[in-house]
């Protein structure tokens, strides 16, 4: 198993680690509109304005590990790639956004657009269908060093060939870093 | 050397129909729906005022009502658990009234809903000596863990992995499918020809999932085995599944592919089911598009006990292999007159079958499917 790229974004900051770039961008907004200008987004993602944070950030950091990486993705042509995501609280925020919005509307009309984020698994769900991704789609928590252990849970999947590439993201509203996994024999023909 | 073979060898669960697996088999072939009028909260201004909830979950308590389900099945539980298992919990919103409190009346903090805190707590209750992980996959949450337990076990990451599930009834989620229009004003009707919507429950439950031949070491009974499984996304719409059932019928194959199977051999579908007019079709298609030789006979449980979410498909796992071993296949409890595609699929009767191998499905949010296949071992095999 190889990482074949690796997308990030921090503060003001985001980059791609095997073709060294870092760029500054001050805001989702400025961020999104720079990976569309760059051609990072292969094409536009529709909805973007709708998302919540983290699937802004899930998009954004996707695309940048898939252009690390060299992968091209299409809405068209699905590929069998799967996608995974960590994080320390799930969809906490999320959560709290919705049933506010929910309590100070007089508890009579939830918002749809606000309830379906309410699930650690939605913002991989925006990326995959963006991507154009149809392998397993799964939301893990792990109880500490999440990094090495989604990596690691990433490599069992490979080597269980359940997929045969990755993409594996740890990601919330303010940071985010996603890897593209393959299985080594895979990377000669690419 | 052969792949290790991953063998359930405890469950329990707690549904609307009771706790224990006997009260919720004997519910549904009883062809009455545990799906009932909510007192939980106001459901005046809501598309429904029904859903299927355990009577014995109280609110304002100091558990919250996971922990209420969770409390008497791994209490009872623990003595047989062995202390070096992984722990899997798989769940979609956890202690979500926590939250419902905090936002409500400013009382708890709002972070002990996380769902970390929540897998802290089963992993106290269960003795289990790691921490483990959660595994979060809107509805395919359970049988996505269970399908990741039994991996692990093929590959020989491990040899044992307990696999918790919960999610309960709460406004939170209550309103939100609602908005969706999700809901049917009544009581969930699955592959009728006049459904309208899900109805919502909440369950809990756990498998424990070992290799074989640590189950034979240990001298444990094997209830059956999950032989294969495929995890697939349609990668298509967030809230719809995709309608030609392109995505679960990958899935299907993938499972069939994995245990190593052919269509044939296939004796029951223990289905999605959920009553959405677009859910309960795109499976109809995804069938008819793996299975191509003829109908089988195919079931949801969701009339009798409403769309659990995150519990959904481990708890449809422990009837399937109930169903496995005897033999017979539930009603699927709220058919009326089945819609015709689903014609010669469903039935309001129990019925027999013959070939002991069952394949259980679920979809979910964002397009989510997964497919487990489920067998019976015969004396031979053991």
């Amino acid at each position: 198993m190889i990482i074949s790229g690796i997308g990030w974004i921090s503060k003001g900051k985001y980059g791609c680690v095997k073709k060294a770039v870092c760029t500054d961008y001050t805001d989702i907004k400025s961020l999104h509109s720079k990976l569309q200008n760059e051609s990072i987004f292969l094409y536009p993602v529709k909805n973007f304005g709708r998302f919540d944070m983290t699937s802004k950030m899930s998009c954004c950091a996707g695309a940048l590990a898939l252009h690390d990486a060299g992968v091209k993705y299409s809405e068209k042509h699905k590929q069998d790639i799967g996608i995974i995501s960590t994080n320390t609280d799930g969809c906490l925020k999320s959560n709290l956004n919705y049933f506010r919005d929910y309590v100070q509307t007089g508890r009579k009309l939830a918002r749809g657009n606000l309830f379906i984020y309410t699930l650690p698994s939605s913002p991989l769900a925006e990326a995959s269908i963006h991507f154009g991704f149809q392998g397993p789609l799964l939301y893990i928590m792990f109880p500490q060093k999440h990094i090495p252990s989604l990596l690691q849970y990433a490599e069992g999947i490979i080597s269980r060939k359940e997929a045969s590439t990755i993409l594996a993201m740890k990601v919330d509203e303010k940071k985010a870093v996603c890897f593209v996994l393959r299985r080594e024999e895979d990377t000669s023909s690419k | 050397m052969h792949a290790p073979e991953a063998v359930v060898v405890a469950c329990d669960l707690i549904t609307p129909y009771g706790l224990g697996i006997d009260a919720c088999w004997n519910g549904l072939l009883s062809g009455k729906t545990a799906i009932n009028p909510l007192d939980r909260f106001d459901t005046d201004v809501f598309q429904t005022k029904k859903a299927a909830t355990i009577a014995e979950l109280k609110t304002g308590q100091s558990d919250s009502l996971v922990m209420q389900m969770l409390k008497p099945l791994l209490k009872k539980a623990s003595a047989i658990i062995p202390k070096d298992a992984l722990l899997i919990l798989a769940t979609t919103t956890g202690e979500i009234d926590i939250l419902e409190k905090q936002v409500l009346n400013a009382k708890d903090n709002a972070d002990e809903s996380a769902l970390g805190c929540l897998l802290s707590k089963v992993q106290c209750l269960s003795g289990i000596r790691s921490p483990g992980i959660i595994v979060s996959a809107a509805c395919t949450s359970s049988s996505s863990a269970i399908a990741q337990a039994s991996a692990m076990i093929r590959s020989k990451e491990r040899d044992c992995v307990l696999v918790v599930a919960c999610d309960i009834v709460s406004e939170f989620v209550f309103a939100g499918f609602s908005s969706l229009m999700a809901l049917d004003k009544d009581t969930a009707r699955p592959f009728d020809k006049n459904r309208s919507g899900l109805s919502l429950g909440e369950a809990a439950g756990f498998v424990l999932v070992m290799s074989k031949e640590r189950a034979i070491q240990e001298e444990r009974s094997i209830i059956g085995e999950i032989a294969g499984w495929g995890l697939t996304n349609d990668a298509n719409h967030m809230t719809g599944p995709s309608r030609d059932g392109s995505g679960l019928a990958l899935a299907m194959r993938k499972a069939l592919r994995s245990a190593d199977i052919s269509e044939d051999t296939v004796g029951c579908i223990a289905a999605h089911g959920t009553g959405t007019v677009y859910n309960d079709a795109m499976e109809m298609k995804a069938f008819k598009s793996v299975f191509a030789s003829g109908t089988l006979p195919t079931y949801s449980i969701k009339g009798g006990i409403g769309h659990t979410m995150g519990a959904a498909g481990l708890v449809e796992t422990i009837v399937a292999l109930r169903s496995l071993r005897e033999k017979l296949v539930p009603p699927t409890v709220n058919l009326r007159i089945a819609d015709d595609e689903a014609e010669g699929w469903v039935s309001t009767e129990p019925d027999s079958f013959d070939n002991p191998v069952t394949v259980s499905i679920n979809a979910g949010f964002g397009g989510v499917n997964s497919a487990l296949v489920l067998k019976k071992l015969d004396e031979q095999q053991l």
